[in-house]
């Protein structure tokens, strides 16, 4: 039995987790940051970097507490060393390679998308690729066919604005505020989804993805039809947004030949997509597995289950080592 | 009593061993004069494990973590601070924070002269204060400030005192210093805040039981990140 510290800094949430044998999870903290960006309809890479320093110590103790567990009983200590923001990252990094240093303990860097997807497996113990993953966050849009434990083809990408940025662009646009995801899919269920036929960017056009017309769409309408219903214009856009998504990812996977697929991400949370998710499947005949919404927005579970292939596989990284705020999967 | 000292406020990244009775060693690596990308992240780490392997210690038998928090460059501040809030926290010893001006300032102590450390905040600032020497020490005659650096030599002609200025920003803007009334510049050897003023003044204060706990031990900005300085209330 082997447990493993993960810790995730990436973006603007603290978190610590206690993993057993990349499968159980043991205990999941997550300091939320989002207060401190909201005044600004963003995340600013120094408010988070500066808050990350501040909690770091507690998330990570409260980690421990939680699992009813000592750094004795750890046999590895993880952390996001990218993609991400630059002063953020190396707030996890410097901490676990503290605790590494302290106790003698293995260090393992993990990739912030490759742990999106090994959320995957911690909701089903019976999930093994390979399996076609969609990554939607704030910060990324990705399509990615994982063949094996640490093989992957990233098949689409976005072009231009992330699925979650559009979510975050279209609420600030309509004054609603931030985080826009979440505030977006509230809305929206009061909403008429079929109310504006708003585009579907590249829909038909490969496998990468392109959002930032959809909110200049979005804007464009409103401007022409200042008396609209708020909630019929979030209903409309999240409907062209999980339309896009969800034709891509049915599409992709019939043509790469995938029996299973995987979403991952924050807008992974979002209601929306998982229950269109869930209906997409059923009639392409795909096994859609939709890890909790805990399990989909930042969180270091995923860090520690990653860890634990990754140590298994490739060994320990060496303490040497720092963040790559671009780090690529693969 | 063991002491692991940390100070990464400028591009010099610094770790010392010491006990009561002196230092045990020290490791320092790049400087004003490295032009390569500061590699805090990278080097800390190694720098820590190389110095207590050559000096046979093993950080289990620490007493205290002390740092220095600042003010400096960002990203090495936070790499140093976090190392040793959770080098601490993981040790269960306490931490003990200490102003990198402080360390500059403190080795320049026998000399009868103004002490004005000002250490480089880019953008053509600097972070500064001024010291006075007394018996034993320095006691600090300012806040800890934030300004170019003719606001700081302006600061200093007002003054009309013999003054000493060091660290890397009395380098880097010597230009403006250089020509002052009874001003000397202390050189290359004061750049960087002084491990062994880190040692000597954390071991002090760990005798008189001055800790924080490591969740309260934070780096000293001095500056506000763009977004709040520029943030505008909308209903203002
Ligand atoms: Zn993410």
């Amino acid at each position: 039995m082997t447990s493993i510290l993960g810790i995730e800094t990436s973006c603007d949430e603290t978190a610590a987790a206690i993993v057993v044998d990349g499968r159980t999870v043991r205990s999941s903290v997550v300091a939320s940051q989002a207060d401190l960006h909201a005044r600004y309809g963003g995340v600013v890479p120094e408010i988070a970097s500066r808050a990350h320093v501040e909690l770091i110590d507690d998330v990570i103790e409260q980690a421990l507490v939680e699992a009813g567990t000592t750094l004795d009983d750890v046999d590895a200590v993880a952390a996001v060393h990218g993609p991400g923001l630059a002063g953020a990252l190396l707030v996890g990094v410097s901490a676990a390679k503290a605790i590494a240093l302290a106790t003698g303990l293995p260090y393992v860097g993990v990739n912030h998308h490759e742990a999106h997807m090994y959320a995957a497996l911690l909701e089903d113990p019976e999930l093994e690729p390979p399996f076609l993953t969609l990554v939607v966050s704030g910060g990324h849009t990705l399509l990615v066919a994982m063949d094996d434990h640490g093989s992957y083809r990233v098949l689409g990408q976005t072009v231009d604005d992330a699925a979650g940025e559009a979510f975050d662009k279209v609420a600030r646009f309509l004054g609603l505020g931030y985080p826009g995801g979440p505030l977006i899919d509230q809305l929206a269920t009061q909403g008429d989804p079929a109310a504006i036929a708003f585009p579907r960017p590249m829909i038909d056009d490969g496998d990468n993805f392109s959002f930032s017309g959809l909110k200049t769409a979005v804007v464009q309408w409103v401007r022409a039809h200042p008396d609209a219903e708020v909630a019929d214009i979030a209903a409309s856009f999240q409907a062209a947004v999980v339309d896009t998504l969800l034709t891509k990812l049915v599409r992709a996977a019939e043509k790469y030949d995938f029996g299973t697929v995987v979403i991952g991400g924050g807008v992974a949370a979002n209601s929306a997509l998982r229950t269109g998710l869930l209906d997409a499947a059923e009639q392409a005949g795909l096994h859609a597995v939709l890890p909790s919404r805990a399990l989909c927005t930042d969180n270091a579970a995923m860090v520690a289950a990653t860890a634990w292939w990754r140590l298994n596989a490739d060994g320990p990284t060496p303490l040497d080592s720092g963040a790559w705020p671009s780090l690529r999967l693969g | 009593m063991l002491l692991l000292g940390i100070d990464t406020a400028t591009r010099r990244i610094g770790v010392v061993l010491a006990s009561e009775n002196g230092l045990l060693g020290r490791v320092e690596i790049g400087g004003p004069e490295d032009r390569a990308r500061p590699r805090h992240a990278e080097a800390l780490a190694p720098a820590i494990r190389y110095l207590c392997d050559e000096c046979s210690v093993s950080l289990r038998q620490l007493s205290a973590v002390a740092v220095g928090i600042g003010p400096g460059m960002f990203t090495g501040l936070r790499v140093g601070v976090t190392t040793a809030k959770v080098l601490a926290q993981t040790l269960r010893v306490p931490v003990i924070p200490i102003p990198s001006l402080d360390l500059l300032a403190y080795p320049l102590r026998h000399s009868r002269s103004l002490i004005v450390p000002a250490i480089d905040a880019r953008r053509h600032e600097v972070y500064y204060a001024i010291y006075r020497t007394v018996p034993g020490g320095v006691q600090r005659d300012s806040e800890y400030e934030l300004g170019s650096p003719d606001d700081l030599a302006g600061e200093i002609a007002a003054r009309g005192e013999e003054t000493l200025v060091c660290g890397d920003g009395a380098q880097r803007f010597a230009a403006s210093f250089r020509d002052l009334d009874r001003v000397e510049l202390a050189g290359a050897a004061h750049a960087a805040p002084s491990l062994s003023a880190l040692a000597e003044l954390a071991i002090a204060r760990y005798e008189r039981e001055e800790f924080s706990p490591p969740s309260e031990v934070l780096p000293m900005y001095l500056r506000r990140s763009d977004a709040e300085i520029n943030w505008q209330p909308r209903s203002a």
